[in-house]
């Protein structure tokens, strides 16, 4: 008893059996299928870590009383701050922010401890090196919160209250440490495989017309569904396995806890691939050259890195963007990620993007398989 | 059964935009014969060839395998129909086995029947010790070989082969040629595109394009016979000597010779048929060259083509 293959799909067996023997003999191929996305996995992870720490200060402590001392330590203790030099002057102090010596400047005037003790309003002077606004925006806040902490203290003191009148304790729920990794990371998965599948499959059939080889598949009587599904299969299985090598890296290597369910990322991991894939055959079936394929996919890829979600928020976008943002698989697939991965979040709660990235996969598949010409010329 | 129609243009034509590429070109070829198709590159005889195939869809015109219109009834023709193209189309990464392989159940062969119609084309090919080397790393001769016995995998009735002994070696086009009348013997249509006069000498059947136009077509010794090839009170002869392109500008100025051309170690001329041999001898002697042996010949395949293509290009002007 042998299995008989549907009609339409005539050809499928033949495809499967070529491609799988190709891309294991292709080593190049599979080289930089696997590479890039380990690379970018592993840069990404330690690299982008945005939780700064001990930013250069430069102070100019005019006053040089145990007050101003005790502010400056204020500074250090946030751990945001360390001193890296003491200057004797405006200029000098302006100069080292300037030279990017330092990133934050501070001067306490000379009149600083007598106001305090005078009940007057004291003035201290923070210069922030604004060039990148994640940092600027990290050392002003803390910079702020100082002030905030060392005044709310001189006023509890003055009213005889040991308790602020309104405190709020904030939780953060889902990456309690708000680690970078944690929040990275799983978009890297998504940016990862994308570039993989997407230049993988936009390969594979310009590479057959390139050679001659797909005019003789034309004349057999291979179907255009026997042909996609024979290139699908073996990329799905492959970037399967990139798959699950990428979420042990995150939960390994980054130590990212996953709290939901593992086998939903992989039915997440599995329709995306699908839908990338399918998208690179089509791009694959439009280009007349393989260096038009190239360039066509990486037209298609570049908006995802900056629209998916993956580093900025979405919900911040200009409308047009965040319009674009909805059109890709990566988008769903990010926020998938992160439902899963850090939220923990059930079936009932994210089967809508499941949802949507399969009827991505399945229209993206029918058009590559229903536009493919089975002719030359 | 020869006499029966196998192949069937009806002025099939393709344009790519203003250019034509195939204009209305009509013949037939009948069952069991190897039909050579020939003319320069860019002529349009890729160009019939992938129409007949069913993978290029003609502007005009139609054109039959077996009966059956090759651009409505493409299902109908594909497993009768073998095809060998220009470049091989092999996977370089699969070995000759895998490609062998690959074809084999691309037309829907497996198990048992897929390794007896493999062991019959390696005989067939005499490929058995390169089934295991990868087909990136076969001579020019082998991997013709293993196209060949991709394309004859699931025993089509006709095959076509695009140029399918351009830069392989003599013996390896030798034994090609060979091949094809043991498949033309077993009953299978051959359609061979070629630039090789000795090779159209050996078709059954030759068609000869010039400039996307078909301008003659059939069996070699039929075409020589043509008027046009063989104008009223003339005649060809073969004139056999030493140094004989001295002998040839000394004949070219002979107002009876109206065409010569070297052909090794003679010149073939075409001559008034009242040109008395003696004349020519004359003209030779006076260039000091004394031994020369004259006889009378018919036309090549060569000369039909020659003269064919001047009279085209002389009415396109």
């Amino acid at each position: 008893m042998t299995f008989q293959m549907p009609k339409f799909l005539r050809g499928f067996r033949a495809i499967l059996y070529k491609e799988f023997i190709v891309m294991f003999r292709d080593r190049t191929t599979l080289f930089f299928m696997f590479f890039p996305p380990m690379l970018q996995i592993i840069a990404f992870g330690f690299a982008l870590d945005n939780d700064v720490k001990h930013m250069a200060m430069a102070v100019y402590n005019e006053d040089r009383t145990t007050e101003s001392r005790q502010l400056v330590d204020a500074f250090v203790n946030t751990q945001t701050f360390r001193v890296v030099k003491e200057v004797n002057s405006v200029a000098e102090l302006e100069a080292m922010v300037r030279r990017g010596k330092a990133y934050v400047g501070l001067e306490i005037p000379p009149d600083f401890t007598r106001k305090l003790h005078a009940g007057q309003k004291a003035d201290v002077q923070v210069l922030v090196d604004g060039s990148n606004s994640t940092t600027a925006l990290q050392a002003l806040n803390t910079a702020l919160g100082v002030a905030f902490q060392q005044s709310i203290g001189i006023l509890l003191g003055e009213t005889g209250r040991r308790e602020l009148p309104v405190e709020v304790r904030p939780q953060v729920l889902y990456n309690p440490s708000m680690r970078a990794p944690n929040f990275f990371v799983p978009g890297v998965i998504g940016t990862a495989l994308q570039i993989a599948a997407v230049f993988a499959a936009a390969m594979s059939i310009v590479r057959e017309r390139e050679r001659g080889t797909l005019e003789n598949l034309f004349v057999s009587p291979m179907t255009r569904w026997g042909l996609m599904f024979g290139k699908l299969v073996p990329y799905l299985c492959v970037l399967m396995v990139m798959a699950a090598f990428l979420f042990t890296i995150l939960r390994w290597v980054f130590f990212v806890p996953i709290h939901g369910s593992v086998a939903m990322l992989f039915v997440a991991a599995f329709l995306y691939i699908f839908a990338l894939i399918s998208l690179g055959l089509l791009i694959s079936t439009k280009a007349e050259s393989q260096n038009e394929a190239m360039q066509m996919s990486m037209t298609i890829m570049l908006p995802s890195i900056f629209f998916s979600g993956f580093i900025f928020p979405r919900e911040t976008m200009p409308w047009i963007f965040y319009a674009i943002s909805t059109l890709l698989p990566a988008t769903y697939f990010i926020e998938l990620m992160r439902a899963i991965i850090l939220r923990g979040a059930g079936f009932l709660e994210f089967w809508r993007h499941l949802l949507v990235l399969a009827v991505m996969s399945a229209v993206l598949f029918s058009l590559c398989a229903m536009r493919f010409k089975h002719k030359v010329g | 059964m020869p006499g029966e129609v196998m192949i069937q243009c009806d002025n099939l034509t393709k344009k790519f935009g203003d250019f034509t590429a195939v204009d209305r070109v009509s013949f037939s070829v009948d069952k069991q014969s190897i039909f050579g198709f020939l003319g320069p590159n860019g002529s349009g005889k890729s160009t019939v060839i992938r129409m007949l195939c069913g993978i290029l869809e003609p502007t005009e015109g139609v054109g039959r395998i077996a009966g059956h219109d090759v651009s409505r009834e493409t299902e109908a023709i594909k497993g009768s129909l073998g095809y060998m193209s220009q470049k091989f189309s092999l996977y370089d990464e699969l070995t000759a086995d895998e490609n062998l392989q690959f074809y084999a159940r691309l037309y829907g062969l497996h198990g048992e029947a897929m390794q007896k119609r493999r062991d019959e084309l390696m005989e067939l090919t005499h490929l058995e010790p390169y089934m295991d080397r990868r087909a990136g790393l076969l001579s020019g001769g082998w991997k013709q070989r293993l196209a060949m016995a991709c394309a004859l995998v699931h025993k089509p009735s006709v095959l076509f082969l695009d140029e399918p002994t351009a830069g392989i070696d003599p013996v390896a086009r030798r034994e090609l040629w060979d091949l094809l009348f043991e498949l033309s013997s077993a009953g299978m249509t051959l359609f061979v595109t070629t630039h090789y006069m000795d090779e159209a000498e050996r078709c059954t059947h030759v068609g000869y394009i010039y400039m996307s136009k078909l301008i003659v077509c059939g069996a070699p010794d039929d075409l020589k016979q043509l008027p046009a090839v063989n104008p009223a009170g003339t005649k060809r002869l073969d004139v056999n000597c030493d140094h004989v392109t001295v002998g040839l500008r000394a004949v070219r100025k002979l107002e009876k010779v109206r065409m010569s051309t070297v052909f090794g170690q003679s010149m073939h001329l075409l001559v008034d048929e009242a040109m008395p041999e003696q004349s020519i001898r004359d003209a030779l002697h006076a260039v000091g060259i004394h031994e020369v042996d004259i006889r009378p010949i018919g036309p090549s395949l060569e000369d039909v083509f020659v003269v064919l293509t001047r009279q085209q290009a002389g009415a396109q002007s």
